[in-house]
């Protein structure tokens, strides 16, 4: 919303400055978010048309005599509109700045144009950036023209500053002037008088609409052109040629109202809705508002009927809708949009004038199935002010006709079909203290209520009551009270306590806990967090070989991002991928957020999950580079979750996770419970996010698996430590390469029995000396009594056990 | 006898006459050890011979033994004087010698880095934790009645419609009006007063998403909500929260303004502002009294309880403390930005 500083300075008579009243509509809740001004450019003056001749040479161009107060010259100008010798114009001398949208000012200096030198500019609106009027360079009214030599800043009132407000949907009263001066006034604690226009007598006939409605209309005859350009806003554009008004409290108005960005007259009202009454129709049927045709119904569409709307769109209708009918049929879908056969021509003498009030809840529905949000609907489905129908009709007549040069007619109908009632709301004192913190001073209630148009019903210690006023849809209960009184008494009166917190017994769920551990944990191990979009295209997921039973959106801004993902791989690939692509030696990369699962039920599953990616290269200035592999990843898994007292166990194979390679894949467990899958990505997956050849080592956890095997092990206790030493043996051996060394070193323990405390693999050796199909092992056993201290002789024995179990049960060859 | 007392003796002299020798000739602590275990180790020339001492006559073991015994010490002590002294060397050496090269790269060990979404959210989940708040979440996707109904926006308001919202297909394949990707953290608050009773503070910080895309909107954006309801809980204490709040997740005391604004699930609603010592105001996030329908629509009584509420943007804290110029640099994953935090 914008709102022009004069007009609101006329309305309160409060002669704050732009900015300070800026900030007081800031402190009540109506957001001033940008001072936009209009300031007169220097070197701009009126000046007098004296002559105009054709250009030599240019058909386009004309060449015109001014005479600008002091002396008279000939300027080249291109604009169709310069009036006749005699009529005023706007001249831009040389050196005068003039504003553009880019910001540096464009100066008028001697320019060669057409083949002439030419030592000035008459100027639009526009170009002097004073309004957004339309084609074309300003020109005077005929009457009361300022003499020329008259300084721009003194000809017009130039110079206004437009307030660009945040509004918020609770205050459509503030759509207009009148909401925003009356919250001014309230804050400056003077008394708001809005202009009130005679109303005209209004004749209650036709038929009384279906639901929540009320529609008034008057009519306007035309004694020139009409003024006025096709109220909803969705219309063809520019609508039609604008007249220029001849005094200057018109084009004060005009001005204002396009500064506000507005495209017509009338768009500060958009309950009008102005009729095409065309080819004299309304003239050959009677035009003093007396004749059968002058029907007004408001009804609900039938299923099937259709309408032609002002943006030239057949709309189908549906029995939600709500229509204002004439005599012959539909002429606008109430609320939201005009009828095409109402709309406004330049021949155009006269207008039925409507004022409506609509059920907000039925304009939203209209506009949301026929997608137009429109400046109608914008207002209509916040909510007008029933109890001022009648009072718009009556301005908006007496606008046209002072503006348009037209007579208001001086009678109207008014179909109402409920009249509204005022709510009545008691403030209890106490509960406004208690809400807000501090004891609100007893006058202020009733004062600020009154300041905003409440009606006081009664008032005494405890509370006060009033009816609340029809333009504020936004007041039903005590609490809406509380707040108004608590906006303009001012939120700065509220003081700052330290409250009181009961802390729960239970405190922060140990799952979130438990996910939060868990990224410090991952970061910690060396990884870093990435955070991908939840949604992602079915393509990323079939590329991914995840699950394609998916929570799709059904409204998604494009096809990749379309679905929910059923996988953090797309996400984590897509950032290896550009790591790799930018020529980062490698990523180390997890992701912990959700993945979602349709049900059946009405919400999906949704499942955190952990993601781990490694790719690209390790290794420093001492030591060998190369590839990350399997192994890194299982270490980075080994460290994420060790902090928590419990080692991941790797069991070949994971027959759910195609997306992982046949042959180096694993399925991860913990405490003996299945969490997830590791291994290397399938080379064809890697492929498909055109990864060719890069190897990429990925971990997919269960997040809620995780946690519930760290549940069940609980907290890790002190171990007895062991106090006598310990002694190793080494064991080397050549086994089958398939055999796995992790079932090597389990036979080995089991071989040497209660005195061995561990089996760790030292070396692994496949090539020369060792023959094809067998490997090398070589494991350093630890043994070690808890009650003594070990002899040779114990230990002998026990790691001779160990070296035939090798050779017996494994079909080692010791080494 | 005469032979084995000869050849102890001379085997004595000898080792007395050299150890000094022996020992002085070594240049470092390990051949100090070496020379040091010849003579004296289980080998060692010394040990060898006093094994044959008890071939010694009798009447010359006493006088043997106390020559060996001297002999024995004389080394010990030669033996630690020469290593106390090649260790000060050694030392020496050191302090004086060539300088490490500082300039060859650091061996890393490389720790990993936390998302600077999830270090704000830590932060913010810890200063609410210590102010006794607890941490609460919910689904992404949720119904329309815990996004909207419940916390009072009139059916059909404009926040609902399918410009802002993302809706989900339903399994028939159409549009599910009724579920969707929730736009607020705000589904927290209804979720936890459903399930629990008053009094309860609590806050949740989560992913929420918008029907937004450009320059200065990302579809998916994180949020943090906070809730307090008690018996006579007052806007007083709501700007107390944050003030306490802000100051320490700012590390200094800042100054808090709150601006009226509207938020259908509160009321009075408003804008929180805070301000550094000598700093400009910032836009914070929203906040209000908890709206007495919210309460209704909960199974709570709205006049023996009042409680505040407040959500903020996570991203754009963020952003300002980290210096991000644009929200989508947060979902980019560059991992030139993930390792810079």
């Amino acid at each position: 919303m914008r709102a022009s500083y004069e007009w609101l300075k006329e309305l309160t008579g409060i002669g704050a400055s732009p900015e300070e009243m800026a900030e007081k509509l800031t402190a009540v809740g109506l957001e001033v978010e940008a001072i936009h001004r209009f300031p007169a450019p220097e070197k701009v003056v009126v000046a007098e048309v004296r002559a105009i001749r054709p250009h030599p040479k240019r058909d386009k161009l004309r060449l015109v005599t001014l005479f600008d107060g002091s002396a008279e010259d000939e300027i080249v100008c291109g604009a169709p509109n310069v009036p006749d010798p005699g009529g005023r114009v706007l001249f831009a001398q040389l050196g005068a700045a003039l504003p553009t949208e880019e910001g540096a000012p464009f100066v008028i200096s001697e320019r060669a144009i057409g083949g002439g030198p030419s030592r000035g500019m008459i100027c639009s609106e526009s170009e002097l950036g004073i309004g957004a009027g339309g084609e074309g360079i300003f020109v005077f009214g005929a009457t009361n023209a300022p003499t020329p030599g008259t300084p721009l800043a003194d000809a017009l009132p130039v110079g206004d500053a437009v307030f660009e407000i945040g509004l918020t949907p609770n205050r459509p009263d503030c759509l207009g002037h009148l909401g925003s001066a009356r919250d001014l006034c309230a804050i400056y604690g003077v008394p708001f008088a809005p202009p009130t226009p005679p109303a005209p007598p209004l004749r209650a006939e036709g038929a009384v609409p279906p639901s929540d409605a009320r529609v008034a209309l008057g009519w306007a005859e035309g004694g020139r052109e009409v003024a006025l350009e096709d109220d909803a806003g969705g219309g063809g554009g520019g609508g039609g040629e604008r007249r220029r008004a001849g005094g200057g409290r018109e084009r004060r108005r005009q001005r204002r109202e396009r500064r506000r960005g507005a495209r017509g007259l009338w768009r500060g009202r958009r309950v009008l809705h102005g009729r095409r009454v065309g080819g004299g129709r309304l003239r050959e049927r009677g035009a003093r508002g007396e004749s059968e045709e002058e029907r007004e119904e408001v009804r609900l569409a039938t299923a099937g009927e259709t309408l032609e709307t002002l943006d030239g769109e057949t709309r189908e209708l549906t029995p939600d809708d709500l229509l204002i009918c004439d005599g012959e049929g539909p002429v606008a879908l109430a609320g939201v949009m005009g009828g095409a056969n109402s709309e406004i021509e330049d021949a155009t003498r006269h207008v039925a004038i409507e004022c409506a009030y609509f059920d907000p809840r039925s304009v939203r529905r209209t506009s949301r199935r026929t997608g137009l949000h429109t400046d109608a609907s914008h207002r209509f489905e916040r909510g007008v002010d029933p109890n001022a129908v009648p009072a718009v009709l009556a301005r908006a007549a007496q606008l046209m006709a002072e503006l348009g040069g037209g007579v208001a007619l001086a009678e109207a109908l008014d179909v109402v079909a409920q009249p509204h009632e005022a709510p009545r709301i008691t403030l209890r004192r106490d509960r406004l203290d208690a809400l807000l913190g501090y004891a609100v001073p007893k006058d202020v209630p009733a004062r600020v209520l009154a300041a905003l148009g409440a009606t006081l019903v009664s008032e005494d210690d405890a509370a006060v009551t009033v009816t609340a006023p029809s333009w504020r849809p936004d007041l039903s209960r005590e609490v809406d009270l509380i707040e108004e009184v608590a906006r303009i008494h001012g939120y700065e009166h509220v003081p700052t306590a330290v409250p009181r917190v009961r802390p729960s017994a239970t405190g922060t769920a140990p799952r979130i806990r438990f996910e939060r551990a868990l990224r410090e944990q991952a970061a910690a191990a060396g990884l870093f967090e990435a955070v991908s979009y939840s949604f992602v295209s079915p393509a990323e997921l079939r590329a991914a070989r995840a699950p394609l039973d998916t929570v799709a959106l059904a409204n998604p801004l494009s096809e990749e991002r379309s679905v929910m993902r059923t996988s953090l791989l797309p996400g984590l690939v897509a950032a290896a991928r550009q790591a790799l692509r930018r020529q980062a030696p490698e990523a180390l990369l997890f992701e912990l957020g959700r993945v979602f699962a349709p049900t059946g039920d009405r919400l999906p599953e949704e499942q955190p999950r952990l993601g781990l990616l490694l790719a690209g290269r390790t290794g420093g200035w001492i030591g060998a580079e190369r590839e990350r592999d399997f192994y890194d990843l299982k270490g980075f898994l080994e460290a994420v979750l060790a902090p928590g007292g419990l080692v991941p166990t790797l069991k070949a194979g994971a027959p759910d996770a195609p997306w992982l390679h046949p042959k180096r894949q694993a399925t991860v467990q913990l405490a003996g419970r299945v969490v997830g899958t590791a291994g290397e990505l399938h080379p064809e997956v890697a492929d498909a996010f055109e990864l060719e050849g890069v190897r990429l080592q990925y971990a997919d956890l269960d997040v809620t698996a995780l946690f519930a095997a760290f549940e069940a092990a609980g907290v890790p206790q002190a171990p007895a430590l062991a106090r006598f030493p310990a002694v190793t043996r080494d064991v080397a051996m050549l086994v089958d390469d398939g055999l796995e060394a992790g079932a090597v070193a389990a036979s080995l323990a089991e071989a040497g029995g209660a005195l061995v405390e561990d089996v760790a693999l030292f070396d692994l050796y496949r090539g020369d000396n060792v023959p094809e199909g067998r490997k090398s092992l070589a494991f350093r056993v630890t043994y070690r009594d808890a009650d003594g201290t070990l002899t040779d002789k114990r230990v002998d024995k026990a790691h001779a056990k160990v070296r035939k179990a090798a050779e017996s049960a494994l079909g080692a060859t010791l080494r | 006898m005469s032979d084995a007392l000869k050849a102890f003796e001379d085997g004595l002299d000898e080792v007395e006459a050299s150890y000094r020798e022996v020992l002085s000739g070594a240049a470092d602590e390990p051949s100090l050890r070496a020379a040091n275990a010849k003579l004296v180790g289980p080998e060692g020339r010394l040990t060898k011979l006093l094994k044959l001492m008890k071939s010694v006559p009798g009447d010359r073991r006493k006088d043997l033994g106390q020559r060996s015994n001297a002999v024995k010490n004389a080394i010990k002590e030669l033996f630690d004087g020469q290593l106390e002294a090649l260790a000060a060397a050694a030392r020496e050496a050191e302090l004086t010698g060539p300088a490490l090269d500082v300039t060859l790269p650091g061996r890393r060990p490389l720790p990993g880095r936390l998302h600077p979404i999830t270090r704000i959210k830590h932060e913010l989940m810890d200063v609410f934790t210590s102010l006794g708040f607890d941490i609460a979440d919910g689904p992404e996707i949720d119904t329309h009645e815990n996004c909207f109904d419940k916390l009072g926006f009139p059916p059909d308001h404009p926040a609902t419609d399918m410009q802002d919202t993302f809706f989900v297909k339903g399994a028939d394949g159409n549009v599910d009006p009724r579920t969707l990707l929730r736009t607020h953290t705000s589904t927290i608050q209804i979720r936890e007063m459903s399930r629990r009773e008053p009094p309860l503070a609590v806050v949740g910080p989560g992913v929420v998403y918008r029907r937004d895309d450009d320059a200065t909107h990302s579809p998916m954006f994180h949020q943090l909500e906070g809730l307090l309801v008690d018996e006579n809980v007052s806007m007083a204490d709501l700007q107390g929260a944050l003030q306490v709040f802000l100051s320490r997740l700012f590390g200094e005391v800042v100054e808090v303004r709150l601006r009226p604004s509207y938020f259908p699930f509160v009321e009075p609603g408003a804008e929180v502002d805070a301000r550094r010592p000598g700093g400009e105001w910032m836009e914070i996030g929203g906040c209000g009294m908890v709206h007495p329908v919210v309460f209704e629509h909960v199974g709570y009584d709205p006049e023996k309880w009042t409680g505040f509420a407040f959500g903020m943007g996570i991203d754009r804290m963020a952003m300002v403390k980290y210096g991000v110029p644009n929200i989508k640099a947060l979902f980019e994953n560059d991992v030139r930005f993930l390792s810079s935090f």
